[in-house]
């Protein structure tokens, strides 16, 4: 342990000063939510980008730089593999999974699944996920409190306790809002300092070929070798990392799929997906491994001795100057606060979509509902809490990281062969998430009979790893079987919720065709308008409506004309009947919209058709 | 050639092709990919780019990267 032998009071006044400054913009952010659409999507307003850097905060997890680092350390440039598979899942993401969510204005997984097969296959999924992501929370808490042990002297809890409470208040306060801005701050911070520190050590060894040479030629490799050592095989990685965890984070994760559904629109998330996964993750990629191989470069070069645990943390104090590794100190709280406010709010929306509203108190305000969430946001980060001292001891924390390993699988074959199978059965898809989940149970009892078949000859060191590709192959041989011998759900009940029926999904969303004209977007005043009150309709020139190839009916989306507002400034509205007047670039929004978008009286806005 | 450093590239580029292949087909099945709209063409185009420009720098680093030279000869 490292204890508080780095850093200086410079750097953790930094690091305070940024802790305070997350805190306060978050809270910031609160006046944006006035609904429960509001706090779980953000009103799905925002543009790709600002989505694009908030799930590379999420994804990059309080562990990412410690992990990868040590991973760098030990194995060098194959570290990053685990963040370059997400491209394959690109196109069911974007084309199949996206689109029945997003128009099916689906808000949580288990409703997807209720919708699709029934309500006990609903349920069952409900526990699963609800259990996996509270459990998660107690994982990213205690994870920040050991950094926190190893950087500041703190014990384990206080450090928990302190960011909990600031990860909850601005959550409670802003909601999905306040996550999506102050992760879009997060996730610049992360990748400026990891790549900082990369550009950094490349600047100390005078250049990047003397860096390289540094490192030993197994370093040097973007895949570890097939089938060894059991801990780092690329077959374990890749399926326990690429397979199960990609797809759980893609098709199951609801802090993704509430950060998708956040988007301006479903076209917004091709451009999004490309620019986070093609663009964003392997940057991030490289800022959280850098310090592992900075550190070998360096212990190589006779200037450094560091264990691998410690890589990252040393390395970055060893080539910062002070103030700048504070700079650093707080990048990894930031990817610790990013990842645990997603969390939260995905908590409160599945308690409040697939327990309060159906099961509790159906039928009530959105303001009551909002309220529920709220208060809910404040339980998980509370139940998260809870469960540090528990996930103290190591053998629990264990005992928790396998029991997520063992129940990813069954559901997200569940939501695979859900999405893309018309075939498939809801007793199917009940017996792959439940009778996948005991099969992977069994698979701790009987771990050579079960999982042995599978390890590639690595031996039971690799069993954390080959598990996952069990749990996938006998959920998916679970699901096939039990629907050869099960009866559908018959077809018209499931139009828009499997792949080949997107377009019923669209109809339904818009509620009549949809208008696919490629348009441009145009430029307008506000004028607005006390006729058109409590109606959600635009009314527009007709040379406007024209630019946008849109008709009377079409969605409509009206925001700031300054891009980097990201949509927090905008509303979707409809077109209504085209008028003249003699200001043919007005656009007629009703006191509600406006007030919604922050839009005043003459403001220009951009407007463009959704659909 | 070392077998165990080109199995990783078949086996995460071959099963990484058939999820692409199902993604795309599920798109095209039913219209909603309609390759007759340029943003759906370019779309296409894209995640059939990045699959192998993910493919060309997994390659370089793995067949070219532990070669380079040392030092200035970068």
């Amino acid at each position: 342990m490292i204890a508080q032998a780095i850093g200086g009071n410079l750097d953790y006044a930094v690091m305070l000063g940024y802790f305070v400054a997350v805190l306060g913009f978050g809270l910031y952010f609160g006046r944006y939510t006035k609904t429960t659409k509001d706090f779980f999507f953000g009103g799905q307003r925002f543009s790709w980008w600002l989505i694009a850097f908030s799930c590379i905060a999420t994804v990059v997890g309080s562990y990412s730089f410690i992990k990868y680092s040590a991973a760098g350390f030990r194995y060098g440039i194959s570290s990053t593999q685990s963040y370059l598979n997400d491209w394959f899942w690109m196109p069911i993401l974007v084309l199949v999974w996206l689109p029945i969510v997003y128009y099916n204005k689906i808000t949580s997984v288990p409703e997807y699944l209720e919708s699709r097969f029934d309500r006990k296959t609903r349920v069952a999924a409900t526990i699963i996920i609800l259990f996996y992501i509270v459990g998660y929370i107690g994982i990213n808490l205690v994870t920040l409190g050991r950094t926190l042990q190893t950087l500041l002297g703190w014990r384990i809890m206080t450090g928990a306790a302190v960011t909990a409470v600031a990860v909850a208040l601005y959550v409670y306060a802003g909601g999905q809002t306040a996550v999506i801005m102050t992760d879009l701050v997060q996730g610049l911070i992360l990748l400026i300092a990891g790549l900082g520190l990369f550009a950094g050590a490349i600047y100390h060894f005078g250049g990047f070929g003397e860096f390289w040479s540094l490192l030993p030629r197994a370093h040097k490799y973007a895949f570890s070798d097939f089938s060894s050592p059991p801990d780092f095989s690329f077959i374990g990685i890749y399926v326990q990392d690429g397979l199960a965890n990609t797809g759980a984070l893609m098709l199951m994760h609801q802090g993704f799929i509430m950060r998708f559904l956040s988007l301006k629109s479903v076209k917004d998330s091709r451009r999004m997906v490309v620019c986070w996964i093609l663009v964003l993750a392997p940057l991030a990629a490289i800022a959280t491994s850098c310090g592992g191989w900075i550190a070998k470069a360096l212990v190589n070069n006779g200037e450094l001795v560091t264990e691998p645990g410690d890589s990252f943390v040393k390395a970055a104090n060893f080539l910062c100057a002070p103030g700048v590794f504070g700079f650093v100190l707080a990048a990894l709280t930031a990817a610790l606060m990013s990842t645990a406010d997603s969390l939260i709010n995905a908590v409160s929306a599945i308690f409040v979509n697939d327990i309060w509203k159906p099961y509790v108190k159906p039928a009530s305000t959105d303001r009551h509902y909002l309220l529920v969430a709220r208060i809910t946001s404040l339980c998980a980060a509370g139940f998260g809490l809870v469960l540090v001292p528990i996930f103290m001891d190591k053998t629990l924390y264990s005992a928790h990281s396998m029991f997520t390993a063992a129940v990813t699988p069954p559901v997200v074959i569940a939501i695979f062969l859900g999405i893309t199978w018309k075939r498939y059965t809801p007793a199917a898809a009940f017996v792959t998430i439940v009778g996948g989940a005991i099969l992977i149970s069994l698979s701790f009892v009987w771990p050579d009979a079960l999982v042995g078949p599978f390890d590639f000859g690595m031996g039971p060191d690799s069993y954390d790893f080959m598990r996952a590709l069990f749990g996938l192959l006998a959920a998916g041989a679970l699901g096939v079987s039990v629907t050869l011998f099960t009866k559908p759900k018959p077809e018209e009940k499931i139009r828009g919720l499997v792949a080949g029926t997107q377009l019923d999904a669209m109809r339904r969303f818009k509620g009549a065709e949809p208008n696919r004209r490629p348009g441009e977007k145009v430029r307008l005043r506000v004028k607005i308008d006390r006729n058109l009150s409590g109606q959600n309709v635009v009314t527009l020139p007709q040379s406007a409506l024209d630019k946008m190839a849109a008709e009377p009916g079409d969605l409509l989306y009206a925001s700031h004309i300054r891009w980097w507002y990201g949509g927090l400034r905008s509303v979707h509205v409809k077109a209504g009947a085209p008028i003249e007047s003699e200001d043919a670039d007005l656009v007629r929004i009703s006191p509600e919209d406006a007030a919604s978008a922050h839009f005043t009286e003459g403001q220009q806005v951009v407007v463009e058709k959704i659909m | 050639m070392e077998m165990l450093r080109v199995w990783p590239i078949v086996c995460e580029f071959g099963i990484g092709a058939i999820l692409c292949f199902v993604g795309i087909w599920c798109g095209l099945h039913g219209g909603y990919l309609n390759l007759k709209n340029a943003d759906d063409r370019r779309l296409l185009f894209i995640l059939i780019g990045g699959y192998f420009f993910l493919l060309g720098i997994m390659c370089i680093f793995t067949f070219l990267s532990p070669n380079w030279a040392n030092g200035g000869s970068l």
